[in-house]
């Protein structure tokens, strides 16, 4: 049966630095699991889904948690929680959605220890955060005894909880570069309840808009929850390229997102109704994201 | 015992924090799971994997063997003796013997030294089970060759009622209209907080102890009795404080008390159990889903003349209160509408899925939803206003219904009326934009109801030197209010302030009989109890005041503001506590009043349904206003106003509380709550996935009204009636009528899902794209 249960025992190790933990998880390799905020951990150690020998706590290591600007852009660390996010001037000064949407993760605890890391390595098909950071051209950084290698985030996620960081590779940090001149993002996401509840269905678009000719330049959108693993909709986003915001581009993008998508008929939501919440949303996240960049173009607002 | 005139109280009528507030918000109210006694062991219970399955053969052999485990029990560790509330439906056993017959039945359970140990034991119990073929449906499990539960229960026949009053093929031959709908509602959980706890100690005298979690201990008490074969003598049942009750099983004696208090004969040390929330919201006790069929006749002006319901609910694998269940949806098909020929049908069917029982309202909202639902499809069928319609069929106080309810204050016009004005209904109706709607939905239910067997409350009034009064009853306080309201009535006689009451809670070496916290009972039959109980610990001081204070007793010696005096001479008083050391010290005198109410209305045969149920029946209205997202099929309730007849509001932050609770109930159940289960399997055992309603969810509080409708019942405490339950009823319906105003849909089955209306818009668009 699968009754929550008290946890399981084991080891706890506390490293202070990535050296450490990265040592650690090489050390206990097959048999520890990294610690972020755990929310997810906790849950699947009490079910006894997973029942690690080793648990490798990375809170802490402080140099996970910082958030700072580099040259390109900046560097979010894996450990930072989505309440951090949520209120981090220099994501509200780059990406003002992403804290809008951290801020719509969860309730107030969960944002206070769940990580953005943990969203990410969890590869769960419900997380809220890939998303929108796939539309950004998120790179992750891992890093493990044999050292460090950057990857697109676009190429991090291989199936259901399933993620392309070896065994003893630890996410250390994201990268997002520097955006664009007259460009926004936004993340619309729906649940049965108005807050505080798991996402049916989610859509990030992000759009530069092309102020020469008064058309959607570039444009990204990436799917959340719509498929095993986040995708981005290629399709939908090519057919946008070079046209005009029009409640027209926008159906019809909606309905190439429809086709590009993958949800899954579960005892949370039928497949009818996710697809037809992909359309809408995908047409609410450009429609938002768009609007932003066109109005920031005209206003001379890079 | 005195009717005074309302409106000249020092204490009742004005809004007053409850008295536990404190301690509950500063975490010092100790809850079962808070006590801890020495050298306690903590317990755990194995529960069925299967719906349905004999068992052949369990061995806890290697549990037994396992460092730290004291004891391992199964059903044979008890006398075999079936349990539960009437004759008819006991069908509980503490442990299954020979079959478990849903998903978390309770198989084995076993004592150990910590929750992990006795954890681990539990992956050490080997049962063989031999799989059953399970039924999930009721109308599945009715048909012949459907699997069968119970041997006693031919077609898994839990409970059957038929009554008829008047004649219904009459009333409908001479109706100008029919209308005809099926509904359907969902199963829903209690949703209460604290998980069920408790701690059993069997001592070396052969005494039982438990100490537990219990909305009504003296059920438990008895219940014990009854299924561990034991005179009730012998066993002590001890309430701690409830954090939520809402007939959530802790109304009941439940496997978790029988498995801790033998447990503990076996080990010589108490055992305690605490359930966790998924365990909650797999096993038993939830609302019975039901499909609901009503056909209605009416005249042309919208007079109600003949009703005839039909219902097949969905009862689950045991029996809980069934009976009574089943007698509840047509007996309130009465209220509040003017029907003069009813006819009802209902079959509580046996099924392979958790058991259902009573949840705030009992069965009463699904029925309202139908009913209130349907005449607002008959009002726009014969072009009436939904409000006439409701207005026109309105009980009035005086009359007697076909099934024999006597109705005494009954504001059904004027709960209808002010939260029409709360609401703004005749600006916005018809005058809303596309996708905004406002509907209306009502109810009625009962100020508590003869039962079978012990239906008195009791009170004792124990006044001490220091003019502080311990006040004992029987009944429990679940979140509801009943320590402080009791409290302010017990003050209100005696002249003393609130905070001069202490309110015990329930020992049953010590308290009072009860029958318990249900029904809307608690203010209306205890309150009673109380205030006789103050009455008559008042007139013993007020003999020895007047013998003091040289007054005639017919001089009406007055209690106020902790003072005695003579009413036509002020200046001739007394402090009440020094009157208190007046009569003990020196007249060797002790103040205890005593006092017991019981309605004197009639024991009711559920079966064929007549007689007059409780004492005083409330009305209430309410008025919901919602958006619908066309494109996700989101309701938004934008406002919710109700009004509500309580007789007299004793403290009205307390009534407007748990007017307000009982709305969030609804708009849970109307739009959020499904407990769902795939084969019998709850997919969504944690308040993550069992969709409560959140702030978030509810109206800003600038939208939301509550207006009491003021009756002064003239049987009631201080004019009191029912407050907690009623005001749950209409909520349904009233959301249903909104989203229909909003999108000119109608929604038949529970709960509007976002999923459900927006396929249903598209589906509807279709048939008449222009709208």
């Amino acid at each position: 049966m699968g009754y929550l249960r008290r946890l399981p025992r084991f080891d706890y190790l506390a490293p202070r630095t990535v050296d450490e933990a990265c040592s650690a998880l090489a050390e206990r390799r097959g048999d520890a699991r990294l610690f972020a905020g755990g929310t997810d951990l906790v849950l699947q150690m009490k079910r006894r889904e997973i029942t690690p020998r080793a648990i490798i706590g990375l809170k802490g290591v402080a140099s996970l948690s910082v958030i700072r600007s580099q040259a390109g852009g900046i560097a979010i660390g894996a450990m930072t929680t989505f309440g951090a996010i949520e209120s981090s001037p220099l994501i509200r000064e780059k990406h003002d959605f992403l804290c809008e949407t951290a801020a719509g993760i969860g309730s107030p605890e969960i944002r206070a220890v769940a990580t953005v890391g943990g969203n990410l390595s969890g590869a769960l098909p419900c997380a809220d955060f890939p998303a929108p950071l796939m539309t950004l051209g998120a790179i992750v950084r891992l890093r493990s005894v044999r050292g460090e290698r950057a990857l697109a985030l676009e190429d991090f996620f291989m199936g259901f909880a399933e993620t392309a960081a070896a065994p003893d590779e630890i996410l250390t940090e994201i990268e997002l570069p520097s955006r664009p001149g007259f460009s926004a993002g936004a993340y619309v996401k729906f649940h049965d309840r108005h807050a505080m509840d798991m996402t049916t269905t989610g859509v990030a678009a992000f759009v530069t808009w092309d102020r020469a000719r008064g058309l959607i330049g570039d444009v990204r959108i990436a799917l959340s929850v719509s498929g095993p693993v986040p995708l981005r909709v290629k399709n939908a986003e090519a057919a946008l390229r070079g046209r005009r915001l029009t409640e027209e581009a926008l159906v019809e993008a909606g309905l190439l997102a429809c086709r590009e998508a993958q949800p899954r008929a579960s005892w949370r939501a039928r497949e009818e109704f996710r697809r037809e919440l992909i359309g809408v949303l995908t047409q609410r996240a450009l429609r938002q994201a768009g609007e932003k960049a066109r109005v920031a173009a005209e206003r001379g607002n890079a | 015992m005195t009717v005074q005139a309302c409106g000249d109280y020092a204490i009742i009528g004005k809004p007053a924090p409850k008295k536990d507030a404190w301690i509950k918000v500063t975490g010092e109210a100790k809850y079962a799971d808070d006590l801890f006694l020495a050298g306690m062991l903590h317990g755990k219970l194995l529960r069925s994997p299967h719906p349905h399955a004999k068992i052949s053969h369990i061995d806890t052999s290697r549990a037994e063997k396992l460092a730290g485990v004291r004891a391992v029990i199964t059903g044979k560790d008890f006398p075999g003796i079936k349990y539960g509330n009437m004759p008819q439906t006991r069908d509980y056993l503490p442990l299954a013997l020979d079959k478990v017959r849903y998903i978390g039945d309770e198989v084995a359970a076993v004592a150990a030294i910590d929750e992990e140990v006795a954890e681990e034991a539990l992956d050490l119990i080997r049962v063989e089970y031999e799989p059953l073929p399970a039924v999930f449906d009721a109308e599945e499990a009715m048909k012949p060759g459907a699997p069968q539960l119970h041997d006693h229960a031919a077609n898994n026949m839990s409970a059957e009622t038929a009554f008829q009053f008047g004649d219904v093929a009459k009333g409908f031959a001479e109706s100008d209209y029919l209308q005809e709908d099926l509904f359907e509602t969902q199963p829903v959980k209690q949703g209460m907080l604290e998980p069920h706890a408790c701690i059993g100690q069997w001592d070396e005298t052969g005494k039982i102890t438990l100490w537990a979690s219990k909305q009504s201990p003296y059920v438990v008490w008895k219940q014990l009795s009854m299924g561990l074969g034991i005179e009730t003598s012998r066993i002590r049942v001890i309430q701690t404080y409830v954090g939520g009750g809402f007939s959530g099983g802790k109304q009941e004696a439940m496997p978790m008390d029988f498995c801790a208090v033998v447990l503990s004969k076996k080990c010589g040390r108490p055992v305690k159990f605490v359930h966790n929330m998924d365990e909650v919201l797999t096993i038993g006790h939830m609302r019975h889903p039901m499909k609901i069929w009503l056909r209605t006749g009416v005249k042309k002006d919208g007079t109600l003349l003949a009703q005839h319901l039909k219902i097949v609910a969905d009862g689950g694998a045991y029996s809980s209160i069934g009976q009574l269940s089943m007698y509840l949806p047509g007996a309130m098909l009465n209220l509040p509408y003017r029907v003069p020929n009813v006819k009802y049908e209902a079959y509580r069917i046996f099924t392979n899925n958790g058991f259902c029982g009573a949840l705030r309202g009992h069965t009463i909202p699904q029925v309202c939803f139908a009913r209130d639902s349907q005449l607002d499809l008959i009002a726009e069928k014969l072009g009436l206003d939904p409000i006439d319609i409701r207005l026109k069929n309105g009980l009035r106080p005086g009359e007697t219904t076909p099934n024999g309810f006597r109705i005494g204050t009954f504001g059904f016009a004027e709960c209808v009326e002010k939260a029409m004005e709360a609401s703004g209904w005749k600006e916005k109706r018809g005058k809303l934009p596309r996708y905004r709607g406002i509907g209306m939905g009502c109810g009625s239910l009962v100020s508590g109801a003869r039962v079978m067997g012990h239906s008195a409350s009791t009170a004792q009034v124990n006044v001490h030197e220091d003019g502080t009064v311990a006040l004992v009853t029987g009944s429990t306080d679940v979140g509801q209010g009943a320590d402080t309201v009791l409290s302010m009535i017990a003050a209100e006689v005696l002249g003393v302030g609130l905070e001069d009451i202490r309110f015990s809670l329930v020992d049953t070496d010590i308290t009072p009989a009860d029958p318990g916290t249900f029904s809307s009972r608690v203010t209306f039959w205890t309150g009673n109890a109380v205030k006789i109980a103050a009455e008559d610990a008042r007139r013993q001081l007020a003999e020895i005041a007047a013998e003091k204070l040289k007054a005639q007793i017919d001089d009406d010696i007055v209690f106020r503001d902790r003072q005695v005096y003579v009413k036509s001479d002020p200046q001739r008083r007394l402090r009440f506590d020094e009157l208190v050391r007046l009569a003990q010290h020196r007249q060797g005198k002790v103040i205890m009043g005593k006092g017991a109410y019981t309605s004197g209305e009639a024991l009711i045969d559920f079966r064929t349904g007549y007689g007059n149920m409780s004492p005083a029946y409330t009305p209430s209205a309410c008025v919901v206003e919602v958006e619908v997202d066309p494109q996700t099929g989101q309701v938004t309730v934008a406002g919710v106003w109700g009004a509500h007849d309580c007789g007299f509001p004793l403290n009205p932050m307390l009534v407007k509380g748990q007017v307000l609770g009982a709305t969030v109930m609804g708009i849970g159940q109307a739009l959020y709550e499904n407990l769902l289960r795939v084969d019998g399997k709850v997919m969504n055992p944690s308040f993550r996935d069992y969709k409560m309603p959140l702030t978030e969810d509810m109206p800003r509080l600038a939208n939301v009204g509550h207006v009491n409708v003021i009756t002064n019942d003239p049987s009631g405490p201080f004019g009191a009636k029912e407050a907690g339950e009623g005001a749950a009823a209409g909520v349904i319906a009233a959301v249903a009528n909104a989203v229909y105003n909003a999108t000119g849909v109608r929604f038949r089955s529970l709960p509007f899902s976002p999923d459900k209306i927006l396929f249903a818009l598209k589906e509807s668009d279709r048939k008449a794209p222009a709208r």
